[in-house]
């Protein structure tokens, strides 16, 4: 557990732990659910394609390498949410929910005001939460490919990469954005759970 | 002229925001004095970053002196502010946004910082056309507990400054979907920034 992890105290669980995901995980998730998840998490994708672009113009030469191999990711995911709303036949075109737009609006006005060691931080939080809440979760039933994805040995390494920059950067202001990142994962599943 | 027709395609929020119990509560002098020194910190966190937006619109303009008496206009209404905190006890130098308060000043700096001039005049229009029009429908002038606050919003001065970001509105936006969706937004935000303060 790093730092920036161990001092969110309750919050951290609060991010990475929801009924949305319990249901995944044993294959009771209601179909509303997951598709308004999928529409939400396929416009939250976008916005962190945006953001991460940002922080790459800030950063310093040592911070590239991560960043645009998880800009290549990010483009890969779009693309695979693409070919599942498609298989599905779902609009991915839906209005943001305020949970989510509320996320990307933080992350876009934080991509603008905040130095670069904070935005690492916050990029470190996002990636991180995500890793630990698909990755609690047995790798099985119909959302099998989806734990997978967010669990596997690559998605770790990045995460791990993430974490190795913001701990060469560290900066005053870091806790207190990762909470703030915490916060808004936490009510990201509790949308994508309650509508 | 389109701020015309964003404003009546968006009377519903508006008239949400009028029978909203704390405007009303604030109308008839009921509402509790803290909870009054609540928005009124609220507020100021938001009128810097609606400050911060105009600098930054400013910044995008052919015309920079059009937004000159707009941002002295936030500058003079945070001096009101000052003073109601002084009778109110309140520090607005350390204020922590509420969740309401804070999502409305993301969305605005991630439209200040990251859009063009349509998409920032229509996130930033709704908070003055509205408080224009609830200045004017609470009724000015009845020496209630906060009437100043209501004269403040139903004076001349603050209905020309309406009128000009309006206009600059309407010369610079086109009726898109993106920019009638930052109008609107922003005026779900002023419905819940009511909300907001216990």
């Amino acid at each position: 557990m790093t730092q920036l992890i161990s001092n969110a105290g309750p919050l951290w669980t609060q991010a990475t732990r929801s009924p949305f995901l319990a249901a995944a995980a044993s294959g009771s998730l209601p179909p509303d659910a997951f598709h308004r998840w999928l529409a939400q998490d396929y416009l939250f994708a976008t916005g962190l394609t945006s953001f991460q672009g940002l922080v790459l113009a800030k950063v310093p030469r040592d911070c590239h390498q991560p960043l645009i191999s998880g800009l290549t990711a990010l483009d890969s995911e779009l693309a695979w949410f693409e070919s599942h709303a498609a298989r599905l036949s779902l609009d991915l075109a839906a209005a943001p929910h305020p949970a989510c737009r509320r996320y990307i609006d933080f992350l876009m006005r934080s991509a603008y005001t905040q130095p670069f060691p904070v935005l690492l931080a916050i990029l470190y939080g996002v990636e991180a939460s995500y890793l630990e809440a698909w990755s609690a979760l047995a790798a099985q039933g119909p959302y099998q490919e989806f734990i997978e994805r967010w669990s596997s040995p690559a998605f770790r390494d990045y995460v791990a990469s993430l974490h190795l920059l913001a701990s060469r950067y560290p900066h005053a202001a870091a806790q207190d954005q990762f909470h703030a990142v915490l916060e808004h994962e936490r009510d990201f599943w509790q949308m994508s759970w309650e509508g | 002229m389109l701020a015309e027709r964003l404003w009546q395609a968006n009377r519903d929020l508006a008239e949400d925001c009028l029978q909203h119990p704390f405007v009303q509560d604030l109308s008839s002098g009921s509402l509790d004095p803290a909870r009054f020194g609540a928005y009124v910190a609220q507020d100021a966190f938001f009128l810097r970053a609606f400050s911060q937006a105009y600098a930054l619109a400013l910044a995008r303009s052919p015309s920079p002196d059009d937004f000159l008496d707009l941002l002295r206009g936030v500058v003079n209404e945070l001096h009101l502010h000052a003073l109601y905190s002084a009778e109110l006890d309140v520090d607005l130098n350390h204020v922590t946004p509420l969740p309401a308060c804070r999502a409305y000043t993301d969305f605005l700096l991630h439209a200040a910082w990251h859009r063009d001039l349509p998409e920032i005049l229509a996130a930033m229009t709704p908070c003055m056309r509205l408080y224009a029009w609830l200045g004017a429908s609470l009724a000015p002038g009845r020496g209630l507990r906060y009437q100043r606050w209501i004269d403040t919003y139903a004076s001349p001065d603050f209905h020309a400054l309406a009128a000009r970001l309006e206009a600059l509105l309407s010369r610079h936006a086109c009726d898109t979907a993106s920019v009638r969706d930052h109008y609107r937004y922003a005026m779900h935000c002023e419905l819940d920034f009511f909300g907001a303060c216990p």
